[in-house]
């Protein structure tokens, strides 16, 4: 019997989001056929790949970031030189600083970090909370409008503080709300219904809808990105047809497999950086194949790597 | 003089004095001169809202004013009434413009005066949240300054933003009252319009917010009317400038409460909700509220000891034991009732009866807390629901513990608690906190009464909490499929269980034995964007194995496509599916033409050779196995139980304890379908034999009506 090749083409797509401004603007989503399925139609703009850089500096860093870093020492030089990574798209600033059980930086001091970031580069930018919903309420407010102008993507609105960060990113600010839920279709969708509710625009919406290493539950994840992308291209669901970014690298860099020191790893696991950059590259190509329409990274390896992957399959 | 007199005649005077001001101006600077207010894109923001057009100019205002009269109807219809109150609003905005004419500065703190975009964009994202409740306009005098200052502070404690117009402002400042948009308190200024710089706050709100079109002035009105929760206070002699400046306010949605009695009276106002007499200042502020529909969050429970989970599973030995209540000795009865609203008043909290002091150590004593709720949207359906939360709500509170319930509960107040100061109102203060806050999507007021008296404890359980609890039994029994419109989806598993959804029916209650028909009712009403939603049976398919289109379609959606048709009534064709929350299993038995159940709690062996875990295995994770079905203990008794198969004269074994549990409603059910009597003792439990050979002897000792039934496959 000779093959038959059937397109599953559909007629949702997803929603094409832009971020930052100017020549460098980005644009997440656009496809209306599964991940890479070139073979059917269109994929929209293929996914872009973002360096995380921390308000921390480089402290703790692996070896290969801090080379890569070697000679920045403030904030906005180091931002400069994320734009400048071979295979980037966007620098995404996290503002781990931040977290009332961490460093507990003030808001005034994150913001100035923000600021002094953005003034450096003209690449588009990601703001990432530092993982408080409560202080990010506040502090993701701030930072929409210390960016006015900038078309920047603020994360997170998680259910605890979308109000908050939707009213000032979405409506008062007009930025992008990254919209974070925990690896549950149904609450990504409950969260995008009641972000737009409250008057944002579905374009206005990005998803982060949870992720975690390879490894270490994953299998939810790719179930849940899977499943909503079936949902917004087979039910052409509304809800569930925002892009999705996942921050890939503030998981996979925690793991023991990125973290144990040769000397401290059972035998045969070798040299930890290479571990460090394996973790990350699996993990963010699965969630590309499942569905991620941007992925988060901070090795230049890393990076290279998925940009090159990304370059082949696209 | 009538409503339309007064603010017909107030809207004339406005657009007079307007048309003079404005051709002075133009007498002075020439019809080229620029107006502007200041540090807004929004040009005159109301104006441009309302009709799409920027103005520049002394001269384009002055066009602009003859667009305006076009709205200024004068038919004695409310309509008219309402686009007057429009028109005298837009006309102050141009007044206060001219105010601001050659970068002048009007305005002198305390005032502001108009307000900057900058400040609407700040202030609007706690407005959106709901961290600034609600926005009060006062305008006017207020009886005596202490009164003023009384009515903001009111406000100011629960997070409303205070806006402030006219001689208000100098009766706070005569009592050193701080202000400023820190402690959100902004006088605006003493002209009455000013007013208008609290209206272009709302107007700018739904232009930057709301993503209205400037223009668009009936999507204008319905955003400020839904979204800000803003409101009138109109103190003292209501002149026609303000009844005008009302009627504006009142279009906007916003509504007035004014404590002007005569005039009110003289001009028989009647606008329902809209238009609120308060002749007692003191009540402005519960008045307001209510005429708005702003619910305020109540954070702080004023009790002396602590409220949190983490007391919820404190126990009291006999020996910490101040008083306990025990519904089984004694009279004991908690019990939710919806009243009418003019029967509530709200955060009333009543002790009947004497107080713990009164009671001897260590004794047995009896209670009835009666919450009594009322609500636009309450429904009696929803009583249950709330009464059921009464558990928690006591026992988080620390020191006091708390069992049962209905009028079986049994309550105690450890020693600690009582040295601390707990008494018996603060059981009010906790159940009156966590309604208002839990339920507030449909409790408007709630009110506590706590009865300690032998007699009305007495009284209360027998004539009105029993009879509650029987009518409220009888609709549940009564309740059947067929008599409701609407079934309910349930997804709260799908975390776990991805393709699973339950259909919930009055007959039907979740497989978890959690979620009966009224939970998902009222889950779907207080959350609407939540697990529980509205699913239609208006297209039956099959009523045998009770399949219909809208069900089907509602599986499709809510499992993402994994499923695609389910009936409600058959466990052999497209039964519904189980996550693995479900409280029993039921499986076929081949030998015997019937069933097998398995409760959870059950750990032995059954006659189709697994035990409950072992079923558990192959039932759930949503998918659709013939043959197997996971439910809900009370499922056993309903009619609707395997009801495409025969119903429950299917049931061969259960464990025994499970058997008793169901015992009597099973029988009735059986009697009622089948007209035999004793049902449960034909069916055999694990005392009488796990074994299938077995089985059939003993069924057919006691002539069980399943073998004598169709084969199931």
């Amino acid at each position: 019997m000779p093959f038959n090749r059937k397109p599953q083409k559909f007629s949702a797509s997803i929603n094409e989001v832009e971020i930052g401004t100017g020549d460098k603007v980005i644009k997440l989503g656009g496809a209306s056929v599964f991940p890479f399925y070139t073979f059917d139609g269109s994929i929209g703009n293929a996914p872009k790949v973002g360096v995380e850089i921390s308000d921390m500096g480089l402290e703790g860093e692996p070896a290969g970031v801090k080379e890569y870093y070697a000679g920045c020492t403030t904030m906005g030089e180091i931002a400069k030189k994320a734009a400048e990574m071979e295979g980037a798209d966007f620098v995404a600033l996290r503002l781990d600083g931040g977290d009332p059980n961490g460093v507990n930086k003030s808001i005034e001091e994150l913001i100035a970090v923000v600021k002094e970031v953005a003034d450096a580069i003209d690449a588009p930018l990601v703001v990432e909370g530092c993982k408080n919903a409560e202080k990010d309420g506040e502090l993701l407010t701030k930072a929409a409008e210390a960016l006015q102008g900038r078309n920047v993507l603020l994360m997170s609105a998680k259910e605890e503080n979308y109000k908050a960060v939707g009213a000032a990113a979405g409506l008062a600010y007009n930025q992008k709300v990254g919209a974070e839920s925990a690896v549950d279709i149904n609450l990504a969708k409950q969260l995008n219904v009641v972000t737009t509710q409250l008057g944002v625009k579905a374009e206005s919406i990005v998803m982060n809808v949870g992720t975690a290493t390879v490894g270490y539950g994953y299998d939810y994840v790719i179930s849940t990105l899977d499943r909503i992308r079936a949902a917004a291209l087979t039910q052409d669901d509304k809800m569930l047809q925002m892009p999705i970014i996942t921050p890939v690298a503030s998981e996979t860099w925690g793991v023991k497999e990125s973290t144990a020191d040769e000397a401290d790893a059972p035998e045969g696991w070798g040299d930890v950086e290479k571990r460090g950059v394996s973790m990350e590259v699996q993990t963010a190509a699965a969630d590309l194949v499942s569905g991620s329409d941007a992925v988060i990274l901070k090795h230049p390896a890393s990076i290279a790597a998925i940009a090159k992957f990304i370059k082949e399959l696209a | 003089m009538t409503l339309f007199d007064v603010v017909f005649s107030g809207n004339d005077t406005v657009c007079g004095l307007t048309e003079g001001a404005i051709n002075d101006a133009i007498a002075k600077y020439g019809e080229d001169k620029a107006v502007a207010l200041p540090d807004t894109a929004y040009s005159l923001p109301c104006f441009y809202a309302v009709t799409g057009t920027k103005i520049t100019t002394l001269g384009e205002m002055k066009a602009g004013l003859e667009t305006i009269k076009t709205l200024q109807g004068r038919n004695k219809r409310l309509g008219d009434v309402f686009n007057s109150g429009v028109a005298t609003a837009l006309e102050a905005e141009f007044i206060e413009t001219l105010k601001y004419i050659d970068g002048a500065q009007p305005y002198e703190a305390p005032c502001s005066g108009h307000v900057s975009d900058a400040i609407i964009r700040e202030l609007g994202v706690p407005l959106v949240t709901g961290d600034i409740p609600g926005v009060a306009v006062i305008l006017g005098k207020a009886p005596t300054a202490d009164d003023a200052v009384a009515l903001v502070k009111s406000y100011q404690a629960q997070g409303i933003l205070v806006t402030l117009v006219g001689d208000v402002i100098d009766q706070l400042m005569e009592k050193g009252y701080k202000t400023g948009a820190n402690v959100r308190v902004i006088p605006l200024g003493k002209d009455v319009t000013a007013v208008v710089h609290v209206v272009s706050i709302a107007v700018r709100a739904a232009l930057i917010f709301g993503n209205i079109e400037p223009g668009d002035a009936a999507g204008l009105m319905k955003y400020t009317f839904e979204r800000v929760p803003a409101f009138v206070n109109a103190l003292g002699a209501l002149n026609p400038i303000v009844v005008a400046a009302g009627a504006g306010a009142i279009a906007l949605g916003f509504p007035v409460v004014t404590n002007d009695v005569e005039t009110a009276a003289a001009v028989n106002i009647k606008v329902p909700k809209s238009l609120i007499v308060q002749p007692d200042i003191e009540k402005f502020n519960a008045t307001s509220l209510e005429a708005r529909d702003i619910k305020i969050k109540i954070t702080n429970i004023d009790i002396p000891v602590a409220f949190a989970s983490a007391f919820e599973g404190e126990i009291i030995r006999k020996g910490d034991m101040q008083v306990e209540f025990d519904g089984s000795r004694v009279d004991c009865v908690e019990l939710v009732q919806m009243k009418e609203m003019a029967e509530v008043e709200d955060h009333k909290i009543e002790v009947i009866g004497p107080d713990f002091d009164e009671m001897p150590v260590g004794s047995k004593q009896q209670i009835a807390y009666v919450v009594e709720v009322a609500g636009k949207n309450m429904q009696a359906d929803f009583e249950p629901v709330f009464e059921r939360k009464f558990h928690a709500y006591v026992n988080c509170i620390e020191g006091v513990m708390h069992t049962g319930q209905r009028d079986m509960i049994r309550v105690r107040i450890s020693k600690d608690a009582y040295e601390a100061g707990f008494r018996a109102k603060h059981i009010g203060e906790v159940l009156y906190a966590q309604i208002k806050n839990e339920f507030d999507a449909v409790v408007d007021r709630c009110q506590v009464k706590i009865y300690t008296k032998p007699e009305d404890c007495t009284k209360i359980r027998h004539e009105v909490a029993i009879p509650t609890f029987d009518k409220r039994d009888e609709r549940l029994a009564s309740m059947t499929d067929e008599a409701v419109d609407v079934y309910y989806s349930c997804i709260m598993c799908q975390a776990f269980s991805p393709s699973h959804v339950c259909v919930v029916t009055p007959e039907r209650l979740g497989l978890c034995g959690a979620v009966s028909w009224f939970d998902a009712k009222a889950t779907n009403q207080l959350d609407p964007a939540g697990p529980c939603q509205v699913i239609t049976k208006e297209k039956l398919i099959d009523e045998r194995i009770g399949e219909y289109e809208d069900v089907n379609e509602a599986v499709r959606k809510f499992s993402q496509g994994a499923l695609e048709d389910v009936s409600l009534y058959s466990i052999m064709e497209k039964p519904m599916t189980s996550c693995g929350c479900f409280e029993c299993i039921c499986g076929i038995e081949p030998f015997t033409n019937g069933v097998c159940i398995a409760n959870r709690e059950y750990v032995g062996g059954t006659p189709l050779g697994m035990t409950f875990n072992e079923l558990a295995s192959m039932t759930g994770g949503g998918v659709q196995t013939p043959g197997f079905m996971g439910h809900g203990k009370h499922f056993i008794a309903s009619k609707k139980f395997m009801k495409a198969e025969g119903g429950v004269a299917r049931i061969v074994w259960l464990p025994k304890d499970l058997k008793e549990q169901v015992r009597d409603n099973l029988n009735k059910t059986a009697k009622e379908l089948y007209g035999i009597d004793n049902f449960v003792d034909m069916i055999a439990d694990e005392t009488i034999t796990t074994d299938p050979e077995e089985l059939v002897g003993y069924l057919t000792e006691k002539g069980h009506p399943a073998l004598t039934m169709d084969p199931m496959m």
